[in-house]
């Protein structure tokens, strides 16, 4: 399979594959103005979400190119 | 603050929004099939401006009034709409251009032409069908639930005495006859061309609210949480946890992340509107940015924690969790920035209701009447999708009544339940096109009763608050256990049907 293919598969998982590992982020510290861990740190994952979809989009659209 | 002034902007807003609804109906002839143009933006407007506005779809009274209202009631395990937001673009950014290209092949106009053409089967297509429209009838009861909140905040101060009832009551009318008539007149493309006065007001309401309530709340989230623990118990007499998640929500939290991510884009309304763009290209890349856009789900949420912070705000609310994003910027912000808020929120729920109603008026007559009756003339086509928009609007409205307004998630909930019963054949098909019909009627089937069993059982077939079941992993959504079991007959049938169908030495004495 193409490299290519597998890695915009994995930025467009993992994500997913993070937020579900819930013991990793189910506590309140470290707090972050004034919200529990639980609640910033999938905040944050929209921010590097966005980033990692993005990555796979431009890399999906030059294969199409191709 | 609620004052006269705050009436006057919603009302003069809503008069604008009103005109150029209605004037765009009158201005040029309207053309069914644009139907599905929910993009509109996108296709004429550079596609960064068209991810800007796209993503403003992405706000309607399920992310300004259902999620906060859930977290308020029942706590953390509602926090689950952010990991669904962020993975459901995932999703579409694959599913959703495999669709696209099909169909740009094909010339499929919905996803069930899909269905109809790969797996050859009437039957099919129409329970798919008829499962999208129902699917959104709880949808928009959703959209109704939301609209009246707004209103009854805003109402209260001029009812008094009479009580809150009344003003529901009025609130529930007003909302309902708002949104019969502004689909019946002007249809999608009222939606479409007011599409960009909602898109700006809603994206200003959004910014403004998140970023300035939680600074105007001596405090802050700190103090909220802390509030929140406190105060909880008093008014719900339970404790709920908000601050992490319960171990023992952990199976419910994912299931309803993971199927509500897979849903999002099977509502015969996200399909028709990805299916109308023109260019695939931008819509890979307008979707990846939209996680973005779930910073703003991700705060109004927290809304539900933040009432606790602002005593008046939780004084009007009581223990109606609906009311909370209003309340809470009805008692934080500025009268004339309420009234501008409030009508954000009110269009917000306005007019996906509208969408989702002529999405299911045009499934009814292009992939279920249309099947059984294909004669039917132009006219008569148009004039039947008006009136179903109308029918089925009093349909949902009959959905209102069956949760209670704190709880309106689960009428989302629900409604997805149904739609996740399509996707062995919408999404799984598109990948494994040798999936036997039968069995994907079957599964159908037994998705649906299941489902339907499920959650009835799970609220004592009673109201419907609650969209989760007991399992051997503890709480679940059902969801993900009605899929299940529609997966397995699915994929049974699918094999046993290719063993038992598997060529035979014919003799030649049979074949004759």
């Amino acid at each position: 399979m193409d490299g290519r293919k597998i890695a915009v598969g994995l930025m467009l998982a993992i994500p997913t594959i993070v937020l579900l590992a819930l013991p990793l982020y189910n506590r309140t510290t470290p707090v972050l103005f004034g919200l529990p861990f639980f609640y910033w740190f999938q905040g944050l994952w929209l921010f590097i979400a966005a980033a990692l979809y993005v990555a796979a989009a431009l890399v999906l659209n030059r294969i199409d190119r191709e | 603050m609620i004052t006269t002034v705050t009436v006057a902007v919603f009302v003069v807003l809503f008069a604008i929004f009103t005109a150029l609804g209605f004037g765009g109906s009158r201005w040029r002839k309207g053309n069914l099939s644009e139907l599905g143009q929910w993009a509109l933006a996108g296709r004429t407007l550079g596609p960064y401006l068209a991810w800007f506005l796209v993503g403003a779809d992405l706000y309607t009274a399920y992310t300004f009034i259902s999620v906060p209202s859930a977290l308020f009631g029942v706590g953390s395990v509602y926090m689950f709409a952010t990991p669904y937001v962020m993975a459901t673009f995932a999703v579409a950014m694959v599913t959703m251009v495999t669709l696209w290209k099909m169909s740009r092949d094909k010339g499929y106009i919905t996803g069930v032409d899909y269905v109809r053409d790969n797996f050859n089967s009437r039957t099919l297509a129409i329970l798919i069908a008829i499962t999208g429209i129902v699917a959104e009838l709880p949808y928009i009861a959703l959209q109704i639930v939301g609209m009246r909140s707004v209103l009854i905040v805003m109402l209260a101060p001029y009812f008094g005495g009479t009580g809150v009832a009344g003003v529901s009551e009025t609130a529930l009318i007003i909302s309902f006859v708002i949104l019969a008539a502004f689909t019946f007149w002007s249809g999608l493309r009222g939606a479409a061309l007011t599409a960009i006065m909602k898109d700006i007001i809603i994206l200003a309401t959004v910014v403004v609210v998140v970023i300035a309530v939680p600074l105007s709340i001596p405090g802050g989230f700190a103090y909220a949480f802390k509030q929140a623990a406190a105060t909880a118990p008093t008014i719900f007499h339970k404790n709920i946890a908000y601050a992490t998640l319960p171990a023992t929500l952990g199976p419910a939290y994912i299931s309803l992340f993971i199927l509500s991510a897979l849903q999002l884009y099977f509502y015969p309304h996200s399909i028709n509107g990805v299916l109308s763009a023109k260019n695939v290209k931008s819509v890979r890349m307008s979707t990846a940015f939209l996680p973005l856009y779930g910073v703003g789900l991700f705060l109004l949420t927290l809304f539900g924690v933040l009432v606790y912070a602002v005593p008046e705000a939780l004084k009007m609310v009581g223990t109606n969790g609906s009311l909370v994003v209003p309340a809470v910027i009805a008692s934080t912000m500025p009268d004339w920035f309420t009234g501008l808020a409030f009508l954000g929120i009110f269009i917000g729920g306005l007019v996906p209701a509208a969408i989702m109603a002529i999405a299911q008026a045009n499934l009814l007559t292009r992939n279920v009447i249309k099947e059984i009756k294909p004669n039917l003339t132009k006219e008569g086509e148009t004039r039947l999708v008006k009136w179903a928009s109308v029918i089925f609007k009093f349909l949902a409205l009959a959905f209102v009544f069956v949760v209670s307004p704190t709880y309106a998630i689960s009428l989302q909930l629900f409604g997805g339940i149904l739609i996740a019963q399509t996707l062995p054949a919408l999404m799984i098909g598109l990948y494994h096109k040798s999936l036997n019909k039968n069995g994907l009627i079957a599964g159908w089937a037994v998705g649906i009763l299941s489902g339907i069993y499920f959650i009835e059982v799970a609220n004592k077939f009673g109201q419907i608050n609650t969209s989760l079941m007991q399992s051997p992993f503890g709480l679940l959504y059902i969801s993900a256990t009605s899929l299940i079991l529609n997966l397995v007959i699915v994929y049974a049938w699918t094999y046993i049907a290719k063993a038992v169908s598997r060529p035979k030495i014919v003799l030649p004495a049979q074949q004759a």
